[in-house]
């Protein structure tokens, strides 16, 4: 019961940090400021989201791969958002063309 | 709880709808790729609602992963074909763009002088097509709503039907794995599974007779940042391949997921540190290549000879057999879908 209840409070704050990385994505004016919203809020929401799962998993084992997903996410986030960061400083950013 | 369920469900749908709509609508080619590859991960968890775990994975690595670098790579390619100058001599390819000392919108190989520049101009026009002319849109459009018509009204008379369910659950026993999946792909209806295997190698084969490969069009970013990641990233993908490979067996997955896994590890180093791979062998190559069809072709002959029938396996027997056909198809799988990123021989097999 305390278990459900702490799911619910940790996938809620989890989206909440989702919702607000995803936010700062649309509404900010470049690059940087993009991805710093995007990597860190998202980061810290899959963290809370993973860790209220944690809360429900069977065994061990599921636990585990819980966490291991948390942690290539977070290693995949932090490459891509390094590559776009510095793809832009070298180039510039991408022109829109509509 | 069904009522999020099924709000979910219509929230899916629409996603799917919408973004498949602005990847079609879309008149830059780079967005419609990136809006592809959105679209397959929404079609992964499609199939997740609809209780299909293997296609699910399939799909995500697959549908959304592999095409998607396929796509990019050959519109990074593109770009490169067509603001290369047309001369008469066009058997001396221009070297690759180096994006350091360019800007992306003029790329190091762009010539400079007028025709070129023309020559340039159209081929960034030609890379973004215009939108449909309008008179066909109500044609269309009476076509889409009958088609949708006729769709949903037979969905709605259906009957509900098993399908072939039972009779696979009735003969799980003589397949030799735990997992219906499996069952059908490698023992019940292991003739689709042998000509999807023959598609993977005529279409690596395709790219080869096409050509000799040019080197990537793109260097990776400078820093420790990629190869640092690539070796972290690389033991859990090879790792994630031989479990997926396993685990077919007896859950969802099996040889075209291990393979997509392993195939978008070898993307990822040849992407990451090009220089420093040396060409694999050509011969260890193409026996690596025709593995798969081959182990395939050559077991299912011998059951046409000392079992029951062609492509058909003794039941105490099914399980090595299979493993043995998965492990071949998983290397022939990855080692195509590398190849086709690369696009084209390795220049060292003509010398």
């Amino acid at each position: 019961m305390i278990a459900d209840l702490l799911t619910t409070v940790l996938v809620l704050a989890g989206l909440a940090f989702f919702a607000a990385g995803t936010l700062g994505l649309l509404r900010f004016p470049d690059v940087y400021t993009r991805l710093h919203a995007l990597t860190k809020a998202d980061n810290l929401g899959l963290g809370l989201v993973v860790l209220g799962l944690m809360l429900q998993a069977e065994g061990p084992a599921m636990i585990f791969k819980l966490a291991l997903i948390w942690v290539l996410v977070l290693a995949a986030g932090a490459t891509a958002a390094h590559m776009v960061a510095q793809r832009t400083w070298t180039h510039g950013e991408f022109e829109r063309r509509e | 709880m069904n009522a999020a369920l099924l709000t979910f469900d219509f929230v899916l749908l629409a996603g799917l709808l919408g973004v498949a709509w602005r990847c079609l609508a879309s008149t830059d080619l780079f967005r419609a790729v990136v809006l592809f590859i959105t679209f397959g991960l929404l079609l992964a968890i499609a199939w997740v609602r609809l209780e299909a775990p293997d296609i699910a994975l399939a799909e995500a690595a697959i549908g959304a992963g592999i095409t998607g670098a396929l796509l990019l790579v050959t519109l990074e390619r593109l770009k490169h074909i067509m603001n290369r100058p047309r001369t008469d001599t066009d058997h001396d390819p221009a070297p690759p763009p180096d994006p350091v000392a360019s800007d992306a919108d003029a790329p190091g190989a762009a010539p400079t002088g007028d025709a070129a520049s023309r020559a340039a101009d159209a081929g960034n026009a030609a890379l973004s097509c215009a939108p449909a002319p309008a008179r066909g849109r109500w044609i269309t459009l009476v076509v889409t709503v009958g088609l949708a018509g006729l769709l949903m009204a037979t969905l709605a008379t259906q009957e509900h039907d098993p399908g072939l369910q039972p009779t696979v659950a009735e003969h799980m026993d003589v397949s030799g794995v735990d997992h219906g999946i499996t069952a059908v792909l490698l023992n019940f209806r292991s003739w689709d599974t042998l000509l999807e295997l023959a598609m993977v190698l005529l279409a690596g084969l395709g790219a080869w007779s096409l050509g000799r490969h040019d080197a990537l069009p793109a260097r990776p970013t400078p820093g420790p940042v990629l190869p640092g990641a690539v070796r972290l990233l690389l033991p859990v993908a090879i790792v994630t391949g031989v479990y997926l490979l396993w685990a077919g067996s007896h859950a969802p997955g099996g040889a075209f997921q291990a393979g997509a896994v392993l195939g978008a590890a070898g993307i990822l180093v040849s992407l990451a540190r090009p220089h420093e791979l040396p060409d694999p062998d050509p011969r260890l190559l193409r026996i690596g290549v025709t593995a798969g069809a081959l182990l395939f072709l050559a077991i299912g002959l011998w059951g046409l000879f000392a079992g029951p029938a062609l492509l058909t396996w003794p039941s105490e027997l099914a399980y090595p057999l299979i493993l043995i056909i998965e492990t071949g198809a998983t290397l022939s799988i990855a080692l195509t879908l590398v190849a086709l990123f690369i696009g084209g021989r390795s220049p060292r097999e003509d010398t």
